[in-house]
């Protein structure tokens, strides 16, 4: 039973790279193939490509020094950073609020069973993403030290205990949010606001992991008998990771303990928590004055409404409409450094300051993909928008415009910040305006095309299409890809055109792109979504 | 008002629709019947321009569905057979949003919204999220949103599942006000008792095909509509 739950699950997650919903059939096998080489190409290519480069910087020194197990520790801890990140977000609602609750609850079917299903599909998720952090620590560090059966299987048990750890810590996350939810009114609110919270922490831990890391890799004798002394399990977990045999038993030991308590914890509150209706504010209908809107507010306003609704939409999409201002006040502050940094790193190719910062921007606001899961949240209720008297292509451009909205105001923002920190002239500033803005336009337009062509309207969880289907990594890695190609493409060969002309030829490139997919969005775009 | 020419509609090698047609004129009220799957929820989602068919000719008040599907949108209304509206809003902005979609003036919306939400006992509700609503209470409100903006043509599915005894009949009666006042109604039911008091014509279908259509005196001379569905559904296949 348990099998067909998960396949049930998996099914729906990676639904869009099996089966074409326009068509109504299954893809070809390259199709899926192809699919799954660009979905793992992007976590292997980018994510792991990443923590190689950091495994191979650290373990040999690590090594060589006899403190290896604080290279375990390290990447261990960074590993479970990534799976938190990855899993935590959608942990309570793909625990709790699973839209078949009520048909599982009435088949004969175990509540573990539906726990454990559930469970899995959060643990898998994690496990992938900490995978990209801790095959590579494994890899260089069997290179570097050698490999035996003993090592191969205390790696997969040093694999286990993380992935597990990531679990229950998105586990007691997502029990604490659902708590949470059955005392208040709103919430969508409480759980983004405990989101953000967390975020906050998040980033803040990230961010002083780096000096963390500098500070133990320049002192690592000291930081080596500190950890011994004040955190004896964390030499624990780093010694299993060099197959000490005894510290595997130990720590595979306290892992089985906690995953128990965590497990009857979830056992006791899920039916109840699954099945609450949580608070509805009583309010009786009162009449209010009403502004008309024209159809294409009503329909702009339709999909806000639905994003400010739902906070796992709200995180998960929009995340950039927090940290494209914030990149623009921290560039305020720390912007002159920078600019100095990278004046001296590039000191024989001018204008490269102005590039790089439209470029950063950009790619915080490729974090904002809200257009992209909008066709496929429309689910079951894609029949009002199709029977409306509205073309379809008006209902596309509303949800792009939504994007461009809430991405373009905190781009504007973020680019008169970048005006204080660059030396430049008038006619530069004016175009790291126009340029950042014009980029914004275009990724909506493109993160609405990428959801339209990989439709997922058959989802349980909105989940589902927000985080989970390959039109959400394709949009994010796809907006950093451009980026990335703006601000490398100026450092090879742009320079010699200077900055003013380079950002005139991006900015008629992102336009002409943005207009021919608005062009294909109201044509061949509006005939897809009518027969979705 | 509503004619259906040679209607056919495949998913895949299956013959949902074959050769179906139909005319619905003002001023009737036009039952649907079938058994699960006959083709029933395809064919009028068809009519509503929500589902691409194959084969054949939709006119709405003479207007093509193929060439002019917004004028024909504009002209109907459409109530699916389960009432899934946009949780995310409350039911007085989702009538909103409907009447600003269909350009309805406020104070003309604020009239029919009050009249409608009265009749159905949902005026206390609007207020509260449609997330909260039961299943009757989101048909209530798909059916107020189909009649608020004063539709030539009513196409539903299954309409009368999930109402109470009291809504149902309340139901009925709008339909007859609104194909007295000249609009025409065009729905599915399998509550034949219903469909026999309330349809002016009937149209019976089985496998995708129409098998009999008409008056309901014609469909079923003397007998009833019941027995007449049920020795049609016997007949066997060519």
């Amino acid at each position: 039973m348990l099998r067909i739950l998960v396949k049930k699950q998996l099914e729906e997650v990676f639904r869009g790279y099996f089966y074409n919903s326009k068509k109504n059939c299954m893809r070809p096998k390259w199709q899926i193939a192809l699919y799954f080489v660009f979905y793992a190409l992007i976590m292997v290519g980018l994510l792991g490509g990443m923590f190689t480069g950091l495994s191979f910087s650290l373990c040999g020194p690590f090594t060589v020094a006899g403190y290896g197990w604080l290279y375990f520790v390290m990447m261990g801890g960074i590993a479970a950073a990534i799976g938190i990140f990855a899993s935590v977000f959608n942990c309570y609602s793909g625990l709790y609020l699973g839209k078949d609750n009520d048909l599982l609850f009435s088949l004969p079917i175990p509540l573990r069973t539906i726990i454990a299903s559930r469970l899995i599909n959060v643990y898998i998720l994690g496990a992938m993403y900490s995978a990209t952090v801790m095959i590579p620590t494994s890899v260089i560090y069997w290179i570097t030290a050698g490999i035996s059966a003993i090592s191969v299987i205390c790696h997969l048990l040093w694999y286990i205990m993380i992935t597990v750890f990531v679990l229950m810590l998105s586990c007691i996350f997502g029990w604490i949010v659902a708590k949470l939810s059955q005392k208040i009114k709103n919430k969508g609110l409480i759980s983004a606001a405990a989101t953000l919270l967390f975020i906050g922490l998040y980033y803040y831990c990230y961010f002083k992991a780096g000096d963390l890391i500098q500070q133990v890799i320049t002192h690592v004798d000291s930081y080596a008998d500190k950890i011994k002394g004040a955190a004896y399990i964390l030499y624990l977990f780093g010694r299993v990771g060099e197959s000490d045999i005894i510290a595997t038993l130990i720590m595979s030991a306290i892992t089985a303990v906690v995953f128990t308590l965590v497990w009857r914890l979830m056992s006791r509150s899920f039916l109840k928590i699954a099945t609450a209706e949580g608070k509805t504010a009583k309010i009786k209908y009162r009449e209010k004055r009403y502004t008309q809107k024209t159809v294409f507010g009503a329909l702009v306003s339709k999909e806000l409404a639905k994003f400010t609704s739902s906070s796992g939409y709200m995180l998960n999409c929009g995340m950039g409409i927090l940290l494209i201002p914030v990149g623009g006040i921290a560039l305020l502050f720390k912007g002159k450094m920078l600019a100095e940094v990278i004046g001296n790193m590039f000191a024989d190719k001018p204008g490269v300051l102005p590039i790089m910062i439209c470029g950063a921007l950009c790619t915080l606001a490729a974090m904002n993909d809200i257009a992209t899961p909008s066709v496929s949240l429309e689910g079951k209720s894609l029949w009002i928008p199709q029977s409306l008297p509205v073309h379809a292509g008006k209902v596309l451009r509303a949800k792009a415009c939504v994007q461009i909205i809430l991405t373009g105001i905190p781009m504007l923002v973020a680019c008169i910040c970048a005006l204080f920190v660059v030396d430049a002239s008038v006619p530069v500033k004016i175009l790291m305006v126009i340029v950042p803005l014009i980029q914004v336009v275009f990724s909506s337009l493109f993160d609405l095309i990428l959801g339209l062509k990989m439709p997922l309207l058959n989802w349980t969880n909105e989940l589902a299409p927000i985080k989970q289907s390959g039109a959400i990594v394709a949009s994010m890695f796809g907006g950093w890809i451009f980026t990335m190609i703006m601000m490398v493409a100026y450092i090879l060969v742009g320079y010699k055109l200077g900055a003013f002309t380079y950002l005139i030829i991006c900015g008629v490139i992102y336009a002409l792109a943005a207009l021919i997919m608005l062009r294909w969005l109201d044509t061949k775009g509006a005939k897809e979504f009518e027969a979705l | 008002m509503l004619n259906i020419e040679h209607l056919t509609k495949r998913y895949g090698d299956k013959l949902a629709v074959d050769d179906l047609s139909l005319q619905i004129m003002p001023g009737e009220i036009y039952g649907f019947i079938g058994h699960n799957g006959a083709g029933k929820t395809t064919t009028l989602k068809s009519v509503v321009g929500i589902l691409q068919f194959d084969q054949g000719k939709i006119t709405i008040d003479g207007k093509s569905t193929m060439d002019s599907p917004l004028e024909c949108k504009k002209n109907l209304a459409y109530i699916p057979d389960n009432p899934d509206l946009y949780d995310f809003m409350s039911g007085i902005r989702y009538l909103n949003f409907i009447a600003d979609v269909f350009e309805i003036p406020v104070s003309e919306r604020n009239e029919r919204i009050r009249k409608y939400a009265d009749i159905f006992e949902l005026t206390d509700d609007l207020a509260l999220p449609i997330s909260a609503y039961s299943h009757g209470m989101k048909q209530k409100l798909a059916i107020i949103s189909a009649w608020m903006h004063s539709p030539k043509l009513i196409i539903m599915d299954e309409p009368f599942v999930g109402l109470d005894p009291k809504a149902a009949h309340l139901l009925k009666e709008m339909m007859r006000e609104h194909c007295d006042r000249g609009g025409a109604i065009f729905f599915s039911t399998h509550v034949l008792e219903v469909a026999e008091k309330l349809c002016d014509k009937v149209a019976i279908i089985k496998q995708g095909k129409l098998i009999k259509s008409g008056t309901m005196e014609e469909v079923k001379g003397d007998a009833s509509l019941e027995d007449v569905f049920l020795e049609l559904e016997e007949v066997p296949e060519c």
